[in-house]
């Protein structure tokens, strides 16, 4: 696809020194809070992503260390069922919706634009808009459990009719607030791709883009797919509740298994959703840190477009044991067993872009390389549960909730931290401080191990998920989680201490903040001005 | 046709000799290569349905 | 709820505990040939993944040993090599054919219901399972026998601790037993593992499984599907007996279903309703309108001292059979016997203070059930 800029400048980023002395030329920027709720910079509006991002991820640590000082023994000790219920149903939905889409859009505002070098998103008012959107929306979810009769308490999968006739009354703002959610995320997926097709500068072509960029292209079509079909089946909900219709009501002539297909159809995707960006994060850091080209870039590019076009048709493998037939069972087992082959491309791909490279081990890199051994266990469990017949001892059970923390933990959260510690030098000149961001490190891949791995066992011996208080020869294994939870939720603290440090001062980073770093980013300054390719830069094709 | 067939083929796998790449991106409209795709694809999800459906009979 | 301090304490102890008798920590083999089978797949595939690991993880960990820039690694410059790429994509494609083949036919087996000796409807409650003999005249309820006070920890766990149950559900070994699994209120998920049996229970539909068990025994199991507050306290129960065994308990338990019945017409002493409607209580209306019928509102509200229940006994003799609609309250009807029914009317009607010192008869609650 041909850009649609103009062809050639003369200068490769002239914009980027002259910013500051363009800068005043524009009418003057409001100041203090006006500024951040009205600015329509896609750095700034990055920047609002990634906080409130991380502050939902904090908020939503802490239901899950509720939920894990609860397990920690058997009985009843600090919360009762009912809050215990409404803190799994908050973390899921927290951690979600409001810790790792956003975070992942946070990049995106910020990387993009100066990855194709663009001199921001295509569209900055709505930019602003759909930024705004998410404290609303999550504001509004979070005083749902300030509510009489309490927040949602069914699950954040939210099956029908616990989630319908069963309901506490606060599941209309629920609803309404995912609405919210949802509207943000289409905003934003409709901002990225029209910033990717649209802004590339002059002479780049759509495979000669970061991996970043392409993951986040195929993921905005995907949030644009299924977005509009969560917003259909909580419409729906809202409809059973307020207003005497029987979607999910048997009893009217509703069918409850239809929202579970209506709402995988949202919920696979969504899976990918969150790991794909991840993937495109993965694959810039680790030849960065190899000094090596990335191995099989088209087939990189190749396997993410499968894996999203696999993520429509493989839904119901969630709903094995509802009782589908025999043939459906059939069909959704072949199909997620097929999913393993592109993932499979992709490890091996950066496994083979390590190998005979010139490798370091800069916090960004460790936790890409934790990344790949820790998505990859994630991706074995998730092959077992593919196996439709085994399924029916693994579903429902704490097996389960190893393996997606293992893909979404481990995988999506440390994706986003090596992103964090491979572009602070950009974003604030200086370099995080590397003794802390180790430290974070290890505490992390220790407390995530600890928390996850025992899992695995206390699922396959019998315990189900979402359960308040469990039979005595779980206990062991419980206490483990529990433990490494509390360890993995304190070094967090240890990941905030390390940004405010680097945004206050550290080490100065040069432009090309990593040796083996190339792409479009590395050529404007640290920090990025506000303004970056106000002219475009002309882009060169590395050669091989 | 063949060729086209083969090109998608290998985009579904992800596996393509470069200099076949280049010869398929330089190509004049990328329509010929949605189609097939588009096509294939269905035949994909008929064909897997197919299978699961007979095996079950 | 306890004080912090005395919860650390109390949990370094149980550390101590336990942690010397660990056990189970892999899926069961179970005790059908299906069980087995699912078994065998999940090994198989477990192994599998871990020879994966074991080539891909050293591989990774060779380069990342071998090519360290600190050891003046130089990098080198490819980046693609075809043969290499089709060879990871078709090895994978072949493994994953080779674990199809065996997964499909042990999933084409479990979905073989036919030609059972015994049929037997499981209908999943809020929060307890209810089990019918079809075709034999024998249902009844299973909730969990485990005390409140274990769970609060008043007192000490016992052995079975939240896998107990009243009346376990009671199969005979070597015979095809089908379930017919539904549910009256939302969805629940009967699960033994032993059995290899998971499967959905949902409102208004009707779903299959089966089994053929080849060891006497008793299985413990729980619900699987998040069901509302008490999800974590509806276990399941099975005792499996020799086949003569299994039929003379089924003559015997024909014979109770109609003591019981019998027991509708005579006329009960106020202690007899007292006494049965606490054991009614305590295992039915418990869970939400808590031991000392406090409740928990607004959703579960309060039965102790309640003016609308001590003054109008006809609207909450209707309310027990007939639930509110709307609300968490279901309609008892059909899960209690009228002997049960106006046993709890009874006891709630005089606990807690409440003493309006009247009291239902069963023949009464039999003749309502019957209009």
């Amino acid at each position: 696809m041909a850009p649609k800029l103009p062809p050639t400048y003369p200068l490769e980023h002239s914009a980027t020194t002259a910013a500051g002395s363009q800068a005043p030329t524009h009418h003057a920027p409001p100041r203090g809070l006006l500024r951040w709720l009205l600015t329509t910079n896609h750095k700034e509006i990055g920047s609002l992503y990634l906080i409130f991002s991380l502050i939902m991820f904090f908020i939503g640590g802490i239901f899950a260390l509720v939920i894990r000082a609860e397990l920690f023994q058997p009985g009843l000790q600090l919360v009762n069922p009912e809050f215990f219920n409404q803190m799994t149903t908050m973390h899921g939905l927290i951690m979600v919706f409001a810790a790792v889409m956003p975070a992942f859009t946070g990049l995106a505002n910020w990387m993009i634009p100066l990855q194709i070098g663009a001199p921001d998103m295509a569209l900055p008012r709505l930019n602003n808009f759909s930024f705004w959107l998410l404290p609303v929306a999550f504001t509004l979810l979070l005083s749902t459990l300030f509510m009489p009769g309490g927040g949602p308490n069914f699950g954040w999968t939210f099956y029908a009719p616990l989630s319908t006739t069963y309901a506490p009354p606060s599941t209309t703002f629920f609803i309404l607030a995912l609405h919210i959610a949802g509207i943000s995320s289409i905003l934003g997926a409709i901002n990225i791709i029209a910033t990717i097709l649209n802004m590339r500068a002059p002479g780049m072509r759509m495979m000669d883009m970061p991996l970043f960029v392409w993951t986040w292209l195929i993921t905005a079509f995907l949030l644009i797919a299924v977005m509009p079909v969560l917003a259909g089946v909580i419409t729906m909900m809202l409809m059973d509740i307020n207003f005497g219709t029987s979607f999910f009501s048997a009893a009217g002539g509703g069918d409850p298994v239809l929202f579970q297909h209506l709402f995988w159809f949202f919920g696979h995707p969504e899976v990918y959703i969150m790991i794909l960006p991840a993937f495109g994060i993965v694959s810039v850091i680790i030849p960065t840190f190899a000094r090596k080209p990335l191995f099989g870039y088209p087939s990189m590019v190749y396997a993410t477009a499968s894996i999203a076009l696999l993520s429509f048709m493989v839904w119901a493998h969630h709903m094995f044991v509802v009782g589908l037939p025999l043939a459906a069972e059939l069909f959704f087992m072949y199909s997620t067993m097929l999913i393993a082959v592109p993932t499979g491309v992709k490890i091996f791909n950066w496994i083979t872009t390590l190998f005979r490279g010139s490798i370091s081990f800069e916090s960004p890199m460790l936790f890409s390389l934790a990344f790949v051994v820790l998505f990859t266990i994630g991706g074995f469990s998730g092959l077992m549960l593919a196996i439709s017949p085994a399924d029916f001892q693994y579903h429902d059970t704490y097996f389960v909730v190893a393996h997606f923390h293992y893909v979404l933990v481990p995988g999506a959260v440390f994706a986003i931290m090596a992103a964090v510690y491979y572009w602070l030098p950009k974003w604030t000149g200086h370099y995080p401080n590397e003794r802390l961001a180790q430290w974070h490190f290890w505490l992390s891949v220790i407390g995530v191990n600890l928390t996850f791995f025992p899992m695995h066992f206390s699922g396959l011996a019998g315990m189900p998920r979402r359960i308040p208080d469990y039979a005595l020869q779980f206990a062991d294994f419980n206490m483990l989680s529990s433990l490494g939870a509390f360890l993995f939720g304190f070094s967090q603290l240890l990941f905030v201490l390390g940004v405010v440090l680097c945004v206050r001062g550290g080490k100065k980073a040069p432009a090309q903040a990593w040796e083996g770093a190339w792409d479009l980013e590395w050529t404007v300054p640290s920090p990025a001005p506000l303004h970056t390719f106000e002219t475009p830069p002309v882009f060169k094709r590395p050669t091989p | 046709m063949w060729g086209l067939i083969k090109s998608v083929l290998a985009a579904f796998l992800g596996v393509q000799k470069e200099e076949q790449r280049r010869k398929d991106f330089s190509a004049s409209s990328p329509w010929g290569f949605i189609i097939t795709a588009v096509i294939l694809a269905i035949i994909f999800v008929v064909g897997l349905a197919g299978l699961a459906i007979w095996v079950a009979r | 709820m306890r004080s912090l301090w005395r919860w650390i304490v109390s949990s370094s102890v149980f550390l101590s505990i336990t942690s010397v008798h660990a056990n189970g920590w892999n899926m069961p083999r179970g005790v059908t040939d299906v069980s087995g089978e699912i078994y065998g797949l999940h090994m198989t595939i477990f192994w599998i993944c871990v020879v994966i690991g074991a080539v891909v993880f050293g591989a990774m960990f060779y380069s990342l040993f071998r090519y360290r820039h600190s050891k003046g690694a130089k990098s080198a410059n490819f980046h693609e090599h075809t043969t290499v790429e089709i060879f990871w994509t078709t090895i994978p494609l072949l493994i994953l054919v080779g674990m199809a083949v065996p997964a499909t036919a042990t999933l084409t087996k479990m979905y073989d219901a036919s030609e059972a000796d015994l049929d037997v409807m499981i209908i999943g409650q809020q929060w307890r399972w209810r089990y019918e003999y079809l075709g034999e005249e024998v249902a009844f309820t299973s909730n969990m026998s485990t005390p409140r006070a274990q769970i609060s920890g008043e007192e000490g766990f016992g052995e079975h601790y939240l896998r107990e149950v009243d009346e376990p559900l009671v199969l005979p070994i070597n015979r095809k037993v089908r379930f017919l699994m539904t549910s009256d209120d939302v969805i629940h998920s009967w699960w033994v593992p032993e059995l290899a049996v998971k499967q959905d229970t949902i409102p208004g539909f009707i779903n299959e499984n089966w089994v053929n068990i080849n060891e006497p025994g008793i299985y413990r199991g729980q619900c699987a599907e998040l069901c509302g507050i008490d999800h974590a306290f509806m276990p399941i129960v099975v005792h499996a007996m020799e086949e003569a065994e299994f039929d003379a308990w089924m003559v015997e338990r024909k014979e109770a279903m109609k003591q019981e019945a019998l027991g509708v017409d005579r006329e009960w002493e106020m202690q007899e309703l007292m006494a049965r409607g606490e054991t009614v209580f305590e295992s039915i209306c418990a869970a939400c309108h808590q031991s000392e019928g406090q409740g928990a509102p607004p959703a579960f509200p309060a039965l102790a001292g309640n003016a609308r229940l001590i003054e109008d006994r006809e609207w909450h003799i209707q309310t027990v059979i007939n639930g509110v609609s709307g609300t968490a309250m279901p309609a008892f009807r059909n899960t209690l016997n009228p002997v049960e029914l106006a046993s709890v009317v009874t006891y709630t009607r005089n606990a807690w203070g409440n003493d309006t010192g009247d009291s239902v008869q069963p023949a009464d609650i039999a003749r309502r059930l019957a209009q």
